[in-house]
């Protein structure tokens, strides 16, 4: 189809506009981090500033514990992802390949379990940790996102395993391969992409976490997640906006920078679950 | 489930069933340990007169009482409300927007890949972040929205956004709305890109125009991920707490109150775990009220 002059025109000219918009607040972001605090105080505001304070990253990871904030985020992320993607795996397969008595109202559950409201765990959580002794350790962190991550992962491994053919089993099997092997050998490495999909979808919905770091973490400032201490500075430090916004850059860029490379897996966790 | 037929027919049946429950067994403790048996301990809260949890002492006798306090409570059905404006608006705009975008940028153009990754950018700055990037453009001082308002002449003096009830609510919204479309707008393009191309073609034969072809193949056929979408962006409203918590904290004068922050406000600020225990068992029933619709909706695509 051949398209008018005027139509691609009106086209670019709208898509250019719809994206400059949408993308304004990061950009701004940006713009507050690289001006000078004093700059930010005047109007009209400036679009960009005229000398971009680059250095203040470095000062914002001088002053505060960014590093170790960003660490125990990565920490949590990956404590939480190992342990659903573990049990997510075996489960997955099993109810997508195996005929199992309550599997169906196992899968309900689960689904049942994706919806449920972080503030409703929390009470509890926060009663069993401090039963166990686990309020600001690591543990109580890892534990609670894996609630978040399981029932998305479980979900979307069954959804992703459904998609592949089950004459691969019986050919590997027909070679001798034992059920577990077959799942091992075969089906995980064919499901590489599924599982980085799946893992990366673990990796940010724990990375994005504040209820529970805020519940069971505040006392325990070494072990303060990314989200944690950026929105202890937000109350402590409201005048000085370009720090919090250069913090902000620093928190924001690990999940950005998945997003921007590695798009169509996570988009393709994202759709995964809910289209056949 | 034919599966099960077919892995009975290639090896030993009693061995194939075991191990499905074994593959099983790993995630079911672990739900079972983190998940329902926290579900029971909340419930069994709701209907005890607690302050802070402890679980290792006896439980104190059971009553109704937080149950008829939440619901002679004004402050819960303010919570109620609030919780539905904020689903009503939130979802509308994060439809129109999020179907708006995907269907810009399903069209066909050059750098196309590059404009479908901006329009979705949102959706990977935390939640947190949006917070604090708001925060800022509707600071009350020196944020670029008062700027713009003012020099647009829709005001005469500054908004003090998080003092006026309303304006702090319309600031939840756009917060909500920026982060939430970007969703809308990943699924309904991998809607759009399963509809097959023929469809057009012949639609284009008959001589059926642009507004045409969304009407009649392109709505119709985007509906059941359409309906999907919207059930879990009002689920993700109805739960959220980063956002609304972190910007205003429930406040000024409640109005940005939902379910979840009253429910977590009750239980961490005030120590009223039993009481606040019933507003997430309340919470739960909508959930599981709504689960079970979005079941039967789209038993195929869930």
């Amino acid at each position: 189809m051949k398209q008018s002059l005027a139509t691609r025109l009106t086209l670019y000219a709208s898509v250019i506009l719809t994206c400059a918009i949408l993308i304004f607040p990061i950009y701004w972001l940006i713009v507050t981090a690289l001006s000078q605090p004093d700059q930010l105080r005047q109007l009209p505001p400036k679009f960009w500033p005229e000398e971009p304070r680059w250095s203040v990253f470095g000062k914002i990871l001088e002053e505060r514990p960014i590093l170790l904030w960003l660490s125990n985020s990565a920490l949590a992320a990956m404590g939480a992802v190992t342990i659903s993607m573990v049990v997510s795996v075996l489960a997955g397969y099993s109810l997508s390949r195996f005929r199992v008595r309550g599997g169906d109202s196992l899968g309900l559950f689960i689904l049942t379990a994706k919806m449920l409201p972080a503030t409703l765990l929390v009470i509890p959580l926060f009663g069993i940790f401090r039963m166990t002794g686990l309020i600001g350790s690591m543990w109580s962190i890892i534990l609670a996102h894996a609630t978040l991550i399981i029932p998305f992962t479980t979900w979307m491994l069954k959804g992703y395993f459904d998609t592949i053919p089950r004459e691969l089993e019986q050919a590997a099997m027909v070679d001798g391969c034992s059920p577990l092997g077959a799942l091992f050998r075969v089906i995980l490495p064919v499901s590489a992409p599924g599982l980085a999909a799946t893992a990366l979808y673990g990796f940010v919905l724990s990375w994005s976490d504040y209820a529970y770091a805020r519940t069971f973490l505040t006392n325990a400032q070494g072990n303060w997640t990314a989200n944690l201490g950026i929105t202890t500075m937000k109350g402590e430090y409201i005048s000085n906006w370009a720090d919090i916004s250069a913090a902000a850059i620093l928190v924001a860029l690990p999940i950005l920078a998945i997003y921007l490379f590695l798009e169509r897996y996570l988009v393709g966790g994202l759709t995964a679950g809910s289209e056949k | 489930m034919a599966g099960g037929r077919f892995s009975l027919d290639l090896a030993r049946p009693s061995r194939q069933h075991w191990l499905g429950y074994i593959l099983l067994a790993p995630a079911v403790l672990l739900i079972a340990a983190i998940i329902v048996y926290p579900l029971f301990v909340s419930v069994d809260l709701s209907f005890q007169n607690v302050g802070i949890a402890r679980l290792d002492q006896p439980r104190r006798p059971f009553t109704t009482a937080n149950y008829e306090r939440l619901f002679g409570s004004p402050d819960f059905w303010n919570a109620c409300w609030v919780t539905l404006k904020l689903i009503l608006i939130v979802t509308t705009a994060c439809c129109l927007l999020g179907l708006g975008t995907a269907l810009l940028v399903n069209n066909r153009f050059k750098g196309r890949s590059l404009a479908r990754l901006l329009v979705a950018m949102p959706w990977a700055v935390p939640e947190v972040i949006a917070v604090v990037i708001f925060a800022w453009i509707f600071d009350s001082s020196f944020g670029l929205m008062n700027w713009i308002f003012l020099s647009l002449g829709f005001i005469d003096k500054t908004i003090n956004w998080f003092s006026d009830p309303t304006a702090a609510f319309a600031v939840v919204a756009t917060t909500m709305i920026w982060k939430g479309y970007p969703f809308v707008s990943i699924m309904c393009l991998a809607g759009l890109q399963s509809i097959p191309e023929d469809y057009y073609a012949a639609a284009r034969v008959d001589g059926a125009n642009a507004l045409q072809r969304l009407i009649y193949i392109t709505l119709p056929n985007l509906r059941p991920v359409l309906g999907v979408t919207t059930v879990l962006v009002m689920l993700w409203i109805f739960r959220d707490f980063s956002i609304i918590y972190v910007l205003t904290g429930g406040g000024p004068l409640k109005a940005t109150q939902t379910l979840s922050i009253m429910t977590y406000e009750q239980a961490f600020s005030f120590f009223r775990m039993g009481y606040a225990s019933a507003v997430g068992v309340v919470t739960l029933v909508i959930c599981v009220i709504a689960a079970k619709l979005m079941m039967r909706r789209a038993p195929d695509t869930l």
